[in-house]
């Protein structure tokens, strides 16, 4: 501040234009200053970097689903009379009605991807070790959320692929053991799918699990703020030091970029493959070979081993299994206490994660082979 | 750590040279990395926290002469920011560089007030009493739809005429009427598949016993008598509830296969391959005069060993 009085002399008739005057006004009442200050300048040890967007992208298609998903509640209906006609209208007579809901269909896909990437980062960079737990736990809370979305999302044009991938998953869930069949009737509101179904996943769509995210977004990224960014996982501090540069301007220029790139890759897939429902949704999929979205696949294939056959081993692939890897997740930071970050220094945190993306990746080819043998 | 504060003397080891006037803190440590001394009006210069001696309340010792540190560089202000400026959490928190601490007074009515715990804890209770006369209304009003009566009527699916060879799947789609809560009725498509069996199937469906079905009560409702030459089953796979279909298989020959999971049943409805944990779920069945055949849309529980009906 005592700078300030050695600044070179003022134009003495300078008059602020309306727009610094407003932007006086409202600093004077809220700091607004000081908190873009604080927002933009956080050091990121060890400077900027292209693998730390996933999070301000992951944000950024959250912005996007919010604003195309409001759009879209413009014309549809949640009922099952009425569901599945609301979106063919939204597709064939709304003007860029197609492209909207190809956005935010696309958009969803993008949000599953850039999670795993996120999450991938943070596992290999070992970032979600000791002091920061509680960001690597609210994290995997985001994870859940973000695939809940996906799943009640499915449901709402209500054709027969949103129906099926529904029905299953409802029963893969009425598999918990005790409980099971409480929230598997609690979800579909009744014991088959139908319109209490159609509601009760519209509600947790638009309105919980949004409020959910964004209440759980906001403590990730407090917490990520009081723990500070983790840096690289090499170098001395002298080093790390050296290169250290804060938020604004080079990790949001790399941040923007790599939002451009998210944004005209979905618009892309919005153009090329839009949107086409099935059938209106019916207990009765006729020629329909039922199968989830894209990123269950290898679920949905893991499923069809004999390991996981009879009424254990489906305890055991639908419960047991994804419980125990959340679990495992969860626990990670406590179970892995050694200080050692470089993912080359630890063998079996490498090993693991390239067997469970090598288990993804073959299991997702497996069922997409898989659907010759079935036509 | 030595915590020089503000507005401290500076002396060096030949004279006093001016007074502490900002401090610099290390971003990665959260020390104190240098101190910024006002030259008695010649100008500032930054002194590395290596040149400080000994620090007392309001004296800093360094070790250099003053000519050492009047040939450092000016301070220059622009290389930094304020700690208000930059997100570094906890940055203060261990810093004492202010001569005695900085107070705000307590307000009048805060003063003396006893039971603050008592006031704390009183407000959880509030809480606490509004929260729990609406959970359960919240509760049972969220299960309203869960639980419905099953429905046993008699729906007409077809004529058995449509049905040419024995031991064959054959898809019988029909139209049942729903009325769901306040939705106007609707009719969805539903489908069962009907064998007509030879002995050797009937005696593998029925192992020689009459089927029963029963109420939610207990009550039998119907029996399928192991000598009519019919079976229907349910059109849900009983792993995850997807629908099943009369396939060609390369080594087992004409099977029911379903798309989901890649279960196989035999003719009998006897799982031949996949994951389920059980048989096809066969339904009760009734094949008038003239061939017109009705069923009691029963579904049943997927995944179960057992089966649980649930409509």
């Amino acid at each position: 501040m005592d700078s300030k009085q050695s600044t070179p002399v003022t134009i003495p008739d300078h008059q602020p234009s309306a727009i610094e005057k407003l932007v006086a006004f409202l600093d004077e009442r809220v700091g607004l200053k000081e908190m873009q200050a604080k927002m933009l300048n956080e050091p990121i040890p060890g400077g900027s970097r292209w693998a730390y967007v996933f999070g301000s992208i992951l944000l950024f298609i959250f912005a996007m689903q919010a604003l195309t998903g409001t759009l879209l509640m413009f014309y549809y209906v949640p009922t099952a009379d009425h569901a599945w006609a609301s979106t063919q209208y939204i597709i064939h007579d709304v003007d860029y009605g197609w492209f909207l809901l190809g956005y935010h269909f696309w958009g969803s896909s993008a949000m599953v991807v850039c999670v795993i990437a996120h999450m991938s980062q943070v596992f290999l960079w070992g970032a979600y070790k000791k002091p920061r737990e509680l960001l690597w736990i609210v994290g995997l809370a985001l994870f859940g959320v973000v695939i809940t979305f996906g799943f009640t999302g499915y449901l709402l044009p209500w054709d027969q692929r949103a129906f099926w991938a529904t029905t299953v998953g409802v029963e893969i869930l009425d598999k918990t053991p005790i409980v099971g069949d409480f929230i598997a009737r609690f979800l579909k509101g009744g014991p088959t799918p139908g319109q209490m179904t159609l509601s009760r996943f519209f509600v947790l769509h638009v309105m919980i699990l949004p409020a959910a995210l964004m209440a759980l977004a906001g403590l990730h990224l407090f917490l990520f703020r009081v723990a500070a960014p983790a840096g690289p996982f090499t170098g001395t501090v002298e080093e790390i030091k050296a290169k250290t540069d804060y938020f604004f301007p080079r990790q949001i220029w790399k941040d923007m970029v790599g939002m451009a790139f998210v944004f005209v890759s979905i618009c892309a897939l919005a153009l090329w493959e839009p949107v086409v429902l099935l059938d209106e949704a019916a207990p009765d999929p006729g020629d329909y070979h039922p199968e989830p979205e894209w990123y269950f696949l290898f679920y949905f294939q893991l499923l069809r081993l004999k390991l996981f056959a009879g009424e254990f081993g489906q305890f055991l692939g639908a419960v047991a299994l994804p419980v125990a890897f959340m679990a495992l997740l969860v626990a990670l930071p406590f179970i892995d206490k050694d200080p050692e970050r470089n993912i080359f220094k630890r063998p079996i945190a490498l090993i693991s994660w390239i067997a469970i993306m090598v288990v993804i990746v073959l299991f997702t080819v497996a069922s997409v082979i898989n659907r010759e043998f079935l036509d | 750590m030595l915590q020089p504060k503000l507005k401290s003397k500076v002396r060096c080891t030949d004279l006093d040279i001016g007074e502490v006037t900002k401090v610099v803190l290390d971003p990665l440590s959260h020390e104190i990395s240098h101190i910024v001394v006002s030259m008695n009006g010649s100008g500032e210069r930054q002194v590395a926290m290596g040149h400080v001696q000994t620090v007392t309340d309001d004296f800093v010792q360094l070790r250099a002469p003053s000519t050492d540190i009047l040939a450092l560089p000016p301070f220059k202000r622009e290389d930094y920011v304020t700690t208000h400026e930059v997100e570094i959490s906890h940055l203060e928190d261990n810093l004492h560089v202010t001569p005695g601490e900085v107070l705000v007074p307590l307000p009048d009515l805060e003063k003396n007030v006893k039971r603050r715990t008592f006031f704390m804890n009183f407000t959880h209770v509030i809480g606490f009493l509004i929260g729990l006369p609406i959970a359960y209304p919240i509760l049972r009003f969220l299960m309203k739809p869960m639980y419905a009566d099953f429905d046993n009527a008699w729906l007409n699916v077809g004529n058995v005429s449509k049905i040419k060879q024995d031991d064959v799947g054959v898809q019988f789609k029909y139209k049942k009427k729903v009325k769901e809560v306040y939705m106007p009725e609707s009719e969805v498509d539903k489908n069962v598949w009907i064998l007509r069996a030879t002995p050797e199937l009937l005696e593998k469906v029925y192992k020689d016993k009459d089927m029963e079905f029963r109420d939610a009560r207990g009550k039998t409702l119907w029996t399928n008598k192991k000598d009519i030459p019919y079976v229907a089953f349910s059109g849900k796979c009983p792993h995850l509830g997807c629908a099943f279909k009369w396939r060609q298989h390369k080594t087992l020959g004409q099977v029911f296969l379903c798309p989901c999971h890649l279960s196989i049943y035999d003719a009998a409805g006897t799982v031949l391959d996949g994951p389920a944990p059980r048989a096809l779920d066969a339904l009760p069945l009734r094949v008038s005069a003239g061939g017109d055949v009705e069923i009691i849309d029963m579904e049943f529980k997927a995944g179960t060993k057992s089966q649980i009906r649930i409509i």
